[in-house]
């Protein structure tokens, strides 16, 4: 009795041993995990920015959130138009402010110095347009048949023409009395159109960067009805691709935009681009250098994960920006079974912040 | 019948009460608030009137997203200069306006803005009674802005529009016309907005009925068509897309309006909701949190089920068939002023105005015929405010003042010039500034005063819009009484009864009288017991 007993007893040491180590275990992995996702016990610290409205996506998508929280930062972005955060917007209580370009930041840095801003990403501009426009474009010759190169200089001479969509030649599929005429965002406001004159004033000063103010002086009236001839231009580009999108043709027959903008929809598992949506790369082109600037340490530390944790460079390739490192975004395309974006080269320098402002200020935007 | 009525206004006020329970803020105006009374944000937002149709969404917002919603009603214009000024952001977090367009005009406006998000949209569109859509063949085909005025221009329908110096629909009524008819592909300029003055004026011909506002004008649009107002009925509107469908889902009209979107091009509302810069950061976060629930999915999809309002997030909806084509708005102040300049002075069917005023010995004071005279000179050019230039007296219009006291006394009738108004501003002005306040009051025998007038001044001048505005500021002492008013109202010759009393009610005034004059004459009243007098005067011009 007593070696059954014995072992009985032997037996219950055992499974309690058993108990024991499985409860361990069991505590290991509960503890790894919540220790995995938030290995400060403390609440998030709340990190709150105003940023160039075409990252508003990539800052409410619940993963990006998320990989801020595992760093214990819960981060809040205030969509803005890029020129608007580098002047109207009031930067009191905010952290950091990260508008769409260098330019835009370098005014930032003028008014709030830091030791640090980061670019951990860029976007070239691109015009968001349809296939019965790419069409009519290329009978036009604005676009080299069967590519996605929109020749500046060629819409230039269009559209100084005052050419409407209803006199192009042999026009049955969008016949509008309305100018062909880019759309874009509200130069004084929004970065976007401040780039499209980066764009349009270097094929006007044949093929320069404008550089001082008088050459500025000289380019600025032949771009001007670019902007002018639109009437009321919406602030963000967020609102210029929305409409892009919702409206059609009609409203937005092409839209000066963000690569990325159109690239965040097409990686989308639950991509909402029209069927006959289609991209092209003006020719020259300018890339946006997304620049962060911190206005305290837990906004600069915002700035530093972004360039340096791999998670959020792959997520930020599958928004449709061109991380510093060229794999996550070739990987984020191979991923999906799309072709890869084209590598651009006829790629120019924007102007200086200065000479910028000075042709904005000709606009009749206030400085 | 008067107990009935008493309770019918008890039972509207208990009801707005209700509707403001729990109104912790505040509660200056006609705030509309929605949401539960202990949810931990409240964001007080200035918004166009016709956003209350929104009411049911928002509650159910404030429910998900804790943050409840207070919206204060004002016009866009109104609005526009409120947030101008920096009024706006004394009592307002937010605001949300058809567009934000008329706010770009103004550099200080735009620097007071904040985020703004777009959160539905809907186009300015014409509907018309689909016999008449029929017999002009416009069902099922392209028609033009062009073909519109042609018709409009050969009185082949009549149509009502809003003030566009007032409300957005009215002006973007305007843009589009204007523009499709200067042919013009790009943004109107200065030189086009003056030049298409005579294309313009066909156009006009045919507006039969005018409102400051696009729930007046769809209201007094349905009360015309079932005859429960006194006015000939009108073929069509020109409303918010969404206004029309709405209209036509309720079954409120006795025949289904055919929406006409013209081929050449619309202007469309975006509704942009904008929190203000100086907003706290609470406002700000939950001004955000607000927006990112009405652009879910299953949200937008209610507001385009409830409100027939276009989502604005992409593939909520499937995309609308066809290329509907969004003409330019134009961006220059300049040419907003010409545009509306000359539709005030030169296009619109002129009017004719017969203030009917109360001098009676109770008026004196600063406070009572001085604010008076103030409101005339206002009217009169004296008010330099956006709103004030829009609204004074204009090229073209008659303006009768009729003061009344223990009888009616010596009308004035002045025609303001077409080319230099000025002296004859200067002339109501002076008229205005001469009244002497004595005697009694007798409302209805001023207002009955007023008709007669009016029945000369149509008969020798049939081609206005002619309408009434009765200033009083305590209850009928002398003369007829308001049952004579009412036999008299029921017994107006056929040219007398599209002539509506706007009230203004001031001082003691009888409230529930006023409203009875309003609504037997097609009119409404307005609130100068609460808002300063020269503001309402500003106001009433949106609807004569």
């Amino acid at each position: 009795m007593t070696a059954p007993a014995g072992r009985r007893s032997g037996r219950r040491v055992l499974s309690w041993l058993l108990a024991l180590v499985l409860l361990g275990v069991i505590g290991f992995v509960v503890f790894r995990d919540v220790g995995g996702q938030e290995p400060e016990p403390v609440a998030p610290t709340v990190v709150s920015g105003v940023i160039g409205s075409e990252k508003a996506a990539f800052f409410a998508d619940e993963r990006v959130r998320n990989a801020f929280l595992a760093h214990g930062l819960d981060v809040r972005a205030d969509p803005a138009g890029s020129r608007q955060i580098a002047t109207t917007v009031r930067l009191d209580g905010y952290d950091f402010a990260f508008p769409s370009s260098s330019p835009a930041a370098d005014k930032l840095l003028a008014q709030r110095p830091t030791a640090r801003t980061y670019a951990p990403f860029s976007s070239p501009m691109a015009v968001a347009t349809f296939a019965p426009i790419v069409d009519l474009l290329t009978q036009a010759g604005v676009v080299a048949p069967g590519s996605s190169s929109f020749d500046v200089r060629r819409y230039l001479e269009l559209a100084a023409a005052g050419t409407r969509w209803d006199q192009l030649p042999g026009n049955t599929t969008f016949p509008a009395r309305k100018d062909v005429l880019l759309s874009t965002t509200a130069p004084c406001q929004s970065n976007s159109a401040a780039m499209y004159l980066g764009i349009a004033s270097y094929v006007a000063n044949a093929d320069g960067v404008v550089a001082d103010q008088g050459v500025a002086a000289q380019v600025t009236p032949s771009v001007q009805p670019l902007f002018r001839d639109q009437g009321y231009l919406p602030p963000t580009t967020e609102v210029l691709f929305e409409d892009y999108l919702s409206a059609g043709m009609g409203r937005v027959p092409m839209a000066l935009v963000y690569e990325a903008q159109y690239l965040a929809e097409a990686l989308s598992p639950d991509p909402v681009l029209p069927a006959d949506a289609r991209l092209l790369y003006p020719s020259p082109t300018i890339f946006s250098r997304h620049t962060l600037v911190p206005l305290s340490p837990a906004g600069d530390r915002v700035g530093e994960l972004l360039t340096s944790d791999p998670q959020l460079a792959e997520l930020a390739a599958q928004h449709g920006f061109r991380p510093t490192d060229p794999r996550p975004f070739a990987a984020a395309f191979r991923d999906r079974g799309l072709p890869e974006p084209p590598q651009l080269v006829d790629v120019v320098e924007p102007p200086s912040f200065d000479t910028l402002e000075g042709m904005l200020t000709l606009l009749g935007c206030a400085p | 019948m008067r107990a009935v009525r008493r309770i019918a206004v008890v039972a509207a006020v208990l009801a707005l009460v209700a509707g403001c329970g729990g109104d912790g803020g505040g509660g200056d105006g006609p705030g509309l608030a929605v949401g539960p009374s202990d949810a931990p944000v409240t964001l007080r937002v200035l918004a166009g009137s016709e956003l209350l149709d929104l009411e049911p969404v928002l509650a159910e917002a404030g429910a998900a997203t804790g943050v409840r919603i207070e919206l204060d009603p004002v016009g866009t214009l109104d609005g526009a200069e409120a947030v101008a000024s920096g009024t706006a952001e004394a009592g307002h977090d937010a605001i949300w306006f058809s567009s934000n367009r008329y706010l770009a005009l103004q550099p200080a406006a735009q620097a007071r803005l904040g985020t703004a998000t777009d959160i539905m949209s809907s186009p300015v569109v014409l509907g018309l009674r689909r016999s008449v859509a029929e017999r002009l063949g416009w069902v099922g085909r392209p028609v033009t802005w062009a073909e519109i005025s042609a018709a409009a221009g050969a009185r082949q329908f009549t149509y009502g529009m809003t003030d566009p110096s007032a409300s957005n629909s009215g002006f973007s009524a305007v843009v589009a016309v204007a523009t499709a008819l200067a042919g013009a592909g790009s943004a109107l300029t200065r030189e086009q907005a003056e030049s298409t003055v005579p294309a313009l004026r066909d156009f006009f011909a045919a507006q039969t009925l005018a409102a400051g506002s696009s729930g007046f004008l769809q209201e007094a649009y349905v009360r015309r068509a079932t005859g429960a107002d006194p006015g000939e009925p009108v073929d069509g509107l020109i409303n918010y897309e969404s206004v029309l469908e709405g209209m036509n889902a309720a079954g409120t009209v006795p025949e289904p309006l055919e929406l006409v979107r013209p081929a050449d091009g619309v202007v469309t509302a975006d509704y942009p909701f904008t929190v203000l810069a100086a907003a706290s950061p609470e406002a700000k976060d939950a001004h955000r949190r607000l927006a990112e629930h009405l652009r879910t999915p299953d949200v937008q999809r209610a507001i385009a089920e409830r409100t027939h309002r276009r989502p604005a997030v992409p593939g909520v909806l499937p995309a609308p068939a066809g290329t509907a084509v969004e003409l330019p708005f134009p961006a220059q102040a300049d040419v907003v002023d010409a545009l509306l300049t000359s539709y005030f002075d030169k296009l619109r069917r002129p009017s004719r105005t017969i203030y009917v005023l109360d001098t009676s010995g109770s008026m004196a004071g600063d406070e009572r015929i001085g604010a008076l005279r103030r409101s005339l000179a206002g009217l009169a050019g004296a008010d330099p405010s956006l709103t004030g230039q829009y609204r004074r007296f204009r090229g073209r219009e008659q303006v009768t003042l009729l003061p009344f006291s223990t009888g009616p006394g010596s009308p004035q009738t002045f025609t303001v010039a077409e080319d230099d108004p000025g002296p004859d501003r200067q002339r109501i002005a002076d008229a205005g500034a001469a009244l002497q306040p004595d005697g009694g009051t007798a409302i209805y025998d001023g207002l009955q005063a007023a008709y007669r007038i009016a029945e000369q001044q149509i008969a020798a001048d049939p081609d206005r819009f002619t309408s009434i505005v009765l200033m009083t500021d305590g209850e009928n002492t002398s003369g007829a009484d308001i049952e004579a008013f009412r036999l008299f109202a029921g017994a107006r010759p056929a040219a007398l009864r599209e002539v509506p009393v706007f009230c203004v009610l001031f001082g003691e005034t009888d409230a529930e009288e006023m409203e009875e004059v309003a609504r037997l004459t097609g009119g409404r009243t307005f609130d100068a017991r609460t808002a300063p007098l020269a503001e309402v005067f500003k106001e009433i011009r949106g609807y004569v």
